[in-house]
């Protein structure tokens, strides 16, 4: 029988240890060594011999990018359970931060993204550099502010504003923005976007979540506005809507008349359904409250 | 003591670390939190600079009692794999092992196991993974076959984690070597065992007298978890309280996280003791412009913090500056958020003033409830206790002296009062029961400053009082004997005296390290 036919046979109903055998030999096909690969994570960590050979294909250059992406996904598996990989770990580490700058990009995203995980300074050191320097950039500066956002404790901010300032796309700038909804000094930034109509509307809504984090009085006080004003986006208002609904003092809502005129407005103007009803459902709550009383 | 010019980047603090091996007191003045040097820096920054801080006294071989305590708080709450392997490489230059050290490292082994990252010391932020680098877990190992025979404490629970499997394994290899190492090291004798060093400066108090006023921040606003204002003075002073610091968004279980449920057990001990009306407690944040009531708040109550009018979580709603340098808190910030932070804990008296502080190691709840509960009781001493303790001691020997001259008779009596006649006590009849009263408050008198000279060891004075109390009772019986009756006065006047200025300037030496 050929290793190819050994491997495809065991590949059907295969022990970790099986698994193992076929997701590091070389001999097999692509296919069949992704497939051993998702059913090997048990036996990793078993042996310093297994270990060593699952880091080998992840650094392995000449392996195909998938091989080597299912081994880093195998190891990941493996090393969520904490205890169970102890022994494994720090050759795993030091084997992510190797391929962290690996010529393929996905790897390089790969090993990246798990080591920010791990909020390990050596990827936010690469991040920033890389953020401050394009030339030096191991993965674009969106992905860099999302890696750089699992950690609220880097120097981020600083580059971040600045990206917002002067963004190199669209993608870019919201990550930023998104990097900074845990930073109370940008409060007044979001408050700025949430009222600019000239924003685009995810940049509005995002701003939206960030105040309700950093600031939510504002917040309450920014959607009262944005709903009593008629020439408003519907979707931004409905979007208010949802945040005076879920954070709104309900006392208050309920005396709110200009409010609720505005509100009963959209659950009847709007063009959406979807927004109408949600109006609907606003003033079903407080309208009825109010008579309740 | 500040450097002259401050680095302007990682580069220049390098050079400036390395600059200043030569001068250990400078170095060791890096490892202050607060250290302007710390200011606008990430997390990850301020890991590198203390760990090259720790580094750089190793090589100036400057671990000494004063760095020691900087060390034991890395490994007692360090989750740095970085910084806990630099503290444990660092311990190894301290000159004195002792067993009181082995816990610390066995707790920092059990701690950063399951975050056992490569490390390298090879230069300033180095991430090398080959056989030059190290791990925490490697470090520690080598420190426990440092200690040696003064790891005996610890093997078993090393023996365990061998046993286990956990270990990569190149540390297996450590592991066992450290252990041939512990095994074979012949006991030895320790005078001081498990004794940390005398000073070890964690757990410090002040007396009334040394206490700083709270005037600097009196006005500053709080707002609690409920969003109510109150300001420090409003809150603080009246009663005694104990405080903490912390803030929500610290990934440091061993930090913040526990600080509060330990302020939690506090809250019990003192319900326990039903003090929880007279003791009041507060856990401050770090992060105020982010930890808004509702948040800490949810904080309290996931950690079972109990929260009323006495007991309260709170953000300041200004800055948070003039707190920082009243309390000299160990914390410093990257924009508004706290970049690193030491573990600290407060006992401020019914004036707001800070009593005792508990500082980088983990503090004991009990320890803190007791000193609270000192400085509650104190609370009537520093008032009104110094004036009565000072007439009490006159009163008392005042009766020693009355003793000596009571008389003998009626007509003695008569005599000795019509003397007093311009103050109208001539018609007091003679009575002869008033000479045991007096003698019992002579032997109380004696009693007072045995008890005042052992709180405070001195007995000078003690000795004196009884000596002068033998010589008056001498001669009482010895009639005829007034040599003896006037030592007696001289010598018990003399006693008490010196019993009262003893036991006053006891409670005015200044900061105090407790251990």
């Amino acid at each position: 029988m050929t290793t190819k036919k050994k491997a495809a046979k065991s590949s059907r109903k295969m022990s970790s240890r099986a698994a193992m055998a076929v997701a590091t030999d070389e001999k097999a096909t692509t296919k069949q060594r992704v497939k051993a690969m998702s059913q090997a994570p048990l036996a990793v960590c078993e042996t310093d011999d297994n270990l060593q050979k699952m880091l080998a294909v992840v650094r392995n250059k000449d392996e195909a990018v998938q091989v080597r992406l299912a081994a880093l996904d195998t190891l990941a598996t493996a090393a969520f359970s904490a205890v169970k990989f102890e022994s494994c770990r720090n050759d795993y580490i030091a084997a992510l931060r190797e391929v962290a700058e690996d010529p393929s990009q996905e790897i390089r995203e790969s090993a990246l993204g798990l080591l920010a995980g791990e909020k390990d300074p050596f990827v936010q050191k690469k991040m920033l550099e890389g953020l401050k320097n394009p030339q030096k950039a191991l993965v674009p500066p969106e992905k860099a502010l999302q890696l750089l956002s699992y950690d609220v404790h880097t120097e981020a901010y600083a580059v971040a504003r600045d990206i917002v300032k002067n963004p190199p796309s669209e993608t870019a700038k919201q990550e930023a923005l998104r990097l900074l909804a845990a930073d109370a000094k940008s409060a007044p930034l979001f408050e700025k976007l949430l009222r600019d109509k000239d924003e685009k509307r995810e940049v509005r809504q995002l701003s939206a979540s960030a105040l309700n984090a950093l600031n939510p009085d504002k917040l309450q006080e920014h959607a009262r506005e944005i709903l009593l004003d008629d020439s408003e986006y519907e979707d931004i208002q409905a979007t208010s809507l949802t945040a005076l609904k879920r954070f709104g003092d309900e006392e208050e809502l309920s005396k709110d008349k200009a409010l609720l005129k505005s509100v009963d407005r959209l659950s009847t103007e709007a063009k959406s359904a979807k927004y109408k009803r949600s109006a609907k459902q606003f003033l079903q709550t407080y309208v009825d409250k109010d008579k309740d009383k | 003591m500040e450097l002259v010019t401050a680095p302007a980047n990682e580069e220049e603090f390098v050079d400036l670390v390395d600059g200043l091996v030569a001068d250990p007191a400078q170095l060791m003045d890096l490892l202050r939190e607060d250290h302007p040097f710390y200011n606008e820096r990430g997390a990850a920054t301020v890991v590198h600079m203390r760990g090259w801080v720790l580094l750089g006294l190793v090589r100036a071989g400057a671990v000494s009692d004063d760095t020691l305590v900087f060390i034991l708080e890395e490994l007692d709450a360090g989750i740095d794999p970085y910084l806990v392997a630099a503290a444990a490489c660092a311990l190894r230059s301290y000159p004195q092992p002792n067993s009181a050290l082995a816990p610390f490292v066995m707790r920092a082994l059990n701690q950063i196991r399951y975050h056992d990252d490569p490390v390298s010391f090879l230069g300033y932020a180095d991430y090398s993974s080959g056989p030059e680098s190290t791990s925490p877990v490697r470090e520690l190992l080598l420190t426990l076959g440092w200690l040696g025979p003064h790891a005996r404490s610890v093997l078993p629970e090393l023996e365990s984690i061998v046993k286990s499997g956990g270990l990569s394994k190149k540390a297996l290899a450590d592991a066992n070597r450290t252990l041939e190492i512990i095994r074979r090291s012949e006991q030895v004798e320790e005078n001081d065992c498990c004794k940390l060093p005398a000073g070890l400066a964690s757990r410090f108090s002040w007396p009334g007298k040394a206490r700083r006023n709270a005037e600097s921040i009196g006005a500053t606003v709080f707002e609690d978890q409920d969003g109510t204002a109150i300001t420090f003075n409003e809150f603080f002073q009246g009663r005694p309280s104990i405080v903490v610091f912390f803030y929500t968004r610290c990934d440091n279980p061993l930090k913040c996280s526990l600080t509060v449920a330990k302020l939690a057990r506090v809250q019990k001990l003192l319900e326990s003791h039903s003090l929880d009306e007279q003791i009041q407690t507060a856990a401050i944040t770090y992060d105020p412009a982010f930890d808004l009531p509702d948040r800490i708040r949810r904080y309290g109550e996931n950690r079972s913090v109990r929260m009323d009018a006495l007991h309260r979580m709170l953000r300041t709603t200004g800055e948070i500056d003039p707190l920082r340098q009243h309390f000299k808190l160990g914390v410093n910030f990257i924009e508004s958020l706290v970049n690193r932070h030491r573990i600290e804990a407060y006992v401020l008296d019914s004036k707001g003033r800070i009593a005792a502080s508990f500082e980088r190691l983990h503090w004991d709840e009990q320890e803190v409830v007791d000193r609270a509960i000192e400085v509650l009781d104190e609370k009537d001493e520093v008032t009104s206790s110094v004036a009565p303790r000072v007439t009490s001691s006159m009163l008392a020997t005042l009766a020693s002296i009355a003793v000596v001259f009571f008389p003998k008779c009626p007509i003695c009596w008569a005599a000795y009062l019509s003397m007093l006649g311009i103050a109208g006590v001539s018609q007091i009849p003679y009575s002869p029961w008033l000479q045991p009263v007096l003698v019992v408050l002579m032997i109380a008198n004696i009693v007072s400053v045995w008890l005042r000279g052992r709180a405070t060891g001195r007995m000078t004075g003690p000795y004196l009082v009884t000596l002068g109390a033998l010589a008056i009772l001498a001669s009482k019986i010895d009639s005829g004997s007034l040599k003896l009756a006037v030592a007696g006065i001289v010598l018990t006047l003399a006693g008490s005296l010196l019993t009262v200025v003893s036991s006053l300037n006891s409670r005015d030496s200044s900061k105090t390290v407790i251990c």
